[in-house]
This record gives structure tokens, sequence and C-alpha cells, in this order.
């Protein structure tokens, strides 16, 4: 609760503190929340020591993040191109896929273990704990951005650069693939906090999803009446739909991407409402 | 004029019969439901922290002193009651752990001071101070795993100080470093109080509460039992004591 009324007699002692010490007064309106610039601090400073933590701070170790999704990618389209030879946009429909899902697979791992990693600034201060759950899947987002600028740069040179408004679409499904990771996490990462097998469980249901989704498949191999259910799993209508306005250059239907927008609503909702409901005890399960 | 007041505030923990904590537990233990305990830690407290001074809380361990602490600052929630505050309040609490082993002190200086709401620019300006006053400058590349707890502490003093704007909670003030160390705490301390800064500090130490506070409250069995100056709030501790035999 903010009070301005102490603001000046605060502010008084504040700074004479500070003079004290030889520095300026600390910034921070009346009452006691910290600014936005103390908050805009915090993001960028979670977000760089995550990116240190993961790559030991190099360009060189984020090779590492790109890698795996290539290599990945290498050795199934070893394999898969001869099996799905008659599909001739096969090696691009995977690569998209491939780094679509590594975003989802990954982002949703290190955010269901945001709390439980970070939950030590949630004793020290007072503090948002959502921040810590959303800058967790920084580092998913950092690879899909850069993966995102190469492929396109790929289209480009070889002469099948998409126009705009597919970019623009494509960049809409990536956001909406962030929003589902992010309601995802929200949810998660404070059950993680009461259920400290949750990300057993959760490691299982992305092996298993890695295949219910279409990755490695043209979805189209499936009979028709499955389809429904596979769009039901979020990643599906993402690398679906990215796929489309990339590779195969059509847009999805506007019905289609209601669907999508609605499921990433709901996925948002759905965790925010766990997350309000578990996250003021969190510190308690820490 | 009031800072913080704490109205009717009751806390208390469910201790189950046995610990579940995964989904496996959970899942096999559906046909054997657990009994629950429920551990009273505070029970309806209430007082105020008035601007400018500098409260103590007594009591003997295991009396909530310590969740009385996290529900001031915003870190536990209360089961009923509620707290008011009208200032911002900086926690130090647990200082040797909440550090990011795999960082170096400069950046971990960096994420604690920004979640207790610096500025970068802040934080950048006043790095070699908190360095200093925590005598870490020689090892200021180097990753917190391989910091001993004192130095731990030492850098959680220190970044907690530079941060302070408002009211300052510590828990057992002064229980880490070196005779030096301490006495520059003090010194710090000295200087927050005179600056006007409000305190909140929990001891069970007479000369700590003595030293260095305006007012006292005795915590016992969850709930205020006296409330005013240090000293008789001191008597009121050690004749509640059981004696050594």
């Amino acid at each position: 609760m903010t009070i301005a009324s102490i603001e000046t007699e605060r502010g008084s002692a504040a700074d004479r503190l500070h003079a004290d010490a030889g520095a300026a007064p600390a910034a921070g309106p009346a009452g006691g929340e910290p600014g936005w610039r103390a908050r805009a601090g915090l993001v960028w400073t979670l977000v760089r020591t995550d990116f240190k933590v993961r790559y030991h701070g190099t360009l060189g170790g984020f090779v590492w993040a790109l890698a795996k999704p290539l290599i990945m990618f290498v050795l199934l389209m070893g394999v898969f191109s001869f099996l799905f030879a008659s599909n001739p946009t096969y090696k691009l429909d995977l690569i998209v896929g491939l780094f679509l899902w590594d975003f989802f697979a990954e982002g949703t791992r290190s955010g269901l273990g945001a709390l439980h990693v970070k939950g030590f600034l949630l004793t020290k201060a007072r503090l948002p704990a959502w921040i810590l759950v959303v800058t967790a899947i920084s580092n998913a987002a950092i690879t899909l951005t850069v993966f995102s600028v190469s492929i396109v740069v790929f289209l480009a040179v070889t002469g099948h650069a998409p126009p705009i408004a597919s970019l623009a679409l494509f960049v809409l499904y990536a956001i909406a693939l962030a929003v589902i990771v992010v309601g995802m996490s929200l949810g998660s990462s404070v059950l993680f906090l009461r259920y400290r097998d949750l990300n057993q469980v959760w490691d299982l249901l992305i092996q298993a999803g890695f295949f219910l989704a279409p990755v490695i498949y043209p979805i189209s191999i499936l009979p028709e009446k499955f389809h429904f259910y596979l769009y039901l799993w979020p990643p599906t209508p993402v690398i679906e739909f990215a796929r489309d306005v990339l590779v195969r250059g059509v847009v999805p239907t506007a019905t289609a991407h209601l669907c999508l927008a609605g499921v990433a609503a709901l996925t948002m909702a759905a965790g925010v409402v766990i997350f309000r409901a578990l996250s003021p005890r969190a510190a308690e399960y820490l | 004029m009031t800072v913080i007041e704490v109205s009717h505030v009751s806390k208390s923990f469910r201790i189950p019969s046995v610990r579940r904590n995964t989904v496996r537990e959970h899942v096999l233990g559906v046909l054997d439901p657990r009994q629950f305990r429920e551990l009273k830690v505070l029970e309806d407290v209430s007082f105020e922290v008035r601007a400018g001074e500098a409260l103590g809380i007594m009591g003997r361990n295991g009396c909530g002193k310590s969740t009385l602490l996290k529900i001031l600052c915003g870190i536990y929630l209360p089961d009923r009651g509620r707290v008011t505050t009208r200032a911002a309040i900086t926690p130090i609490l647990e200082l040797g752990v909440g550090w990011n082993p795999e960082l170096d002190a400069v950046d971990n200086v960096c994420l604690i001071g920004a979640a207790m709401g610096l500025t970068l620019p802040e934080i950048r300006r006043r790095m070699d101070e908190i360095l200093a006053f925590a005598e870490l400058e020689p090892f200021a590349n180097l990753h917190l795993k391989h910091y001993s707890s004192g130095m731990a502490s030492r850098l959680g003093y220190s970044v907690a100080f530079a941060a302070v704007r408002e009211v300052l909670v510590l828990d057992e003030i002064f229980a880490v470093g070196d005779a030096g160390f301490r006495a520059k705490c003090e010194e710090r301390y000295r200087a927050l109080r005179a600056a006007g800064h409000t305190v909140v500090l929990v001891s069970h130490a007479p000369p700590v509460i003595e030293g260095f506070c305006s007012r006292a409250v005795l915590l016992e069995n969850g709930g205020v039992e006296l409330s005013g100056s240090p000293g008789d709030v001191i008597r009121a501790y050690l004749s509640g004591l059981t004696p050594v035999s």
C-alpha cells in the first residue's frame, strides 16, 4: 500500500543518509514499491545473467543453443528425407518445426523451474514473482529469434523470400507460441514448488508431445479425422501455420487464426489463474 | 506517524503427518489420507512501528519472530489479519543463502540489488562501495560457489545496506563476520538511524535490544506478551527463561 503523504519526510531522511554515504538518493515512488526503472533493471539483469550462466557469457557458448536443433535436423533429415522423398519441402518443414518445437520444449522446461531456481530472490525482497517466470524463457526466445532471422535470410538468398505479410504472420505465430509457453510456465512453476517431480512428468509429456506435434512427419500422412485432435496440442497449429506462410506460401484461414488466438488466450488464462492462486504462498514452499 | 501497522495477524502452518511433495507420492497416497497438525506460529499479533523508531522484537527460539518478519516484509501471507505498510521495506533475512552460485559477486550484486529496488545506474555507481564494505574487492570476479558462508553474508549486508530506502528489517543483526566487520555494520546502522530511518530488528540477545532499539516487543507463544522500553522487555524476557539448574 502506498501513501504519498510520507514522501517528503522519507525523501529528506534518505537524502541525508545518502549524502553521508556519498551517493545520490535512491529513486523510487512514495510508499515503497520500486519504480519502473528498477523493475526494468531487474528484468534486464535476469535476462543477462540467465544468458551468462547458460552459455558462459560467450557467443561461442551460444552456438551450443543453435547446435542442438541443428544436429537434430541433420540426423532426422538424413533418415526421414528418404521416407518422405515425395514431399519437396520436407527439409524446410523439418527445420522450421524443429526450431519452433525447441523453443516450446526449452521454454516450458526453464519456465517450470523458474521459481525453484530463482526463488531465493523472493525471500530477499518483495517483488512480482511473475517477472522471474517470464524472464526464464528469454534464452529460448533468443535462440528462436536468431534462428528466425537466419531462416529468412536463407530463404531470401535462395530466391524464396516470403512476402512481408507472411513474415508478419510468422512473427505473430511466434508471439502466440511465446504466450502459450508463458501461460504453461506460470502454472507449472508454482505447481513445481509443491510437486517436486513435476519436471520428470513434464519431460515425459515433452517427449510424447514431440511425436504428437507434426515435427518430423507431415501432418498429411495421418487420416484427416485425427487432425482436429493433433491441433489441440498447442505447438501443432503454430508449427503448421508457420510452415504455411514461410514454406508453402499459403495463408491459414481466419477461423484457423481465431482458434490459435483462442488456444493462446486460454492457456495464458489458465496459467494466470493457477499462478494467482498459488504464488502468494510460493515463498513458503521454497 | 505509523509506518507499519500489524493488526490481528495470525499464521499457522499445516504440518502433514507424512510429507508428500511429489506427484508420485500423491498418486500412490490417494487411498491413504494424511493427518494434518496445525502448528500455530502467530496468534492475533498486533503492534505498530512508528516512523524513525528502532523496534526490537525479542522472543525465544520458535516463538515466531522470523515468521513475523517475513509477514512484515510481504514474503509470507498472514492467514488472518493484515499488515499495512506505508514505506518501502528492505529486508535483511537469511543472508548466507540466496545467491546464484554460478555468477560472480558483481553479477549477484546486480541481481539482488535490482530485486531490492535499486536501478542499474545506482548499482553500477555504488558497486565499488558495496564490494569495499564487504571487504571483497579481490574476489569481485569469483563465482559465489567458491565463497565461504561468511563472505556471502558480508556481501548480503553490504547490498542491503546500500539498498535501504526507508525501513530496514533485520533478522539477528550483526550475527556474521569478525569483530571488525561487525563494528562496521554497527557504524552503518547508527548512520542509518541518525539519518532518520526506521528499523525493525529481531534478536534474542539482550545487549542488541538494549544497544540498538528505542522500543521493544516481547513475543511469546505466538502473541505479543509485552510492549515497552527495551529494558522492561529484556527483564520480562530473562525472567521468562527457564533457569539453568
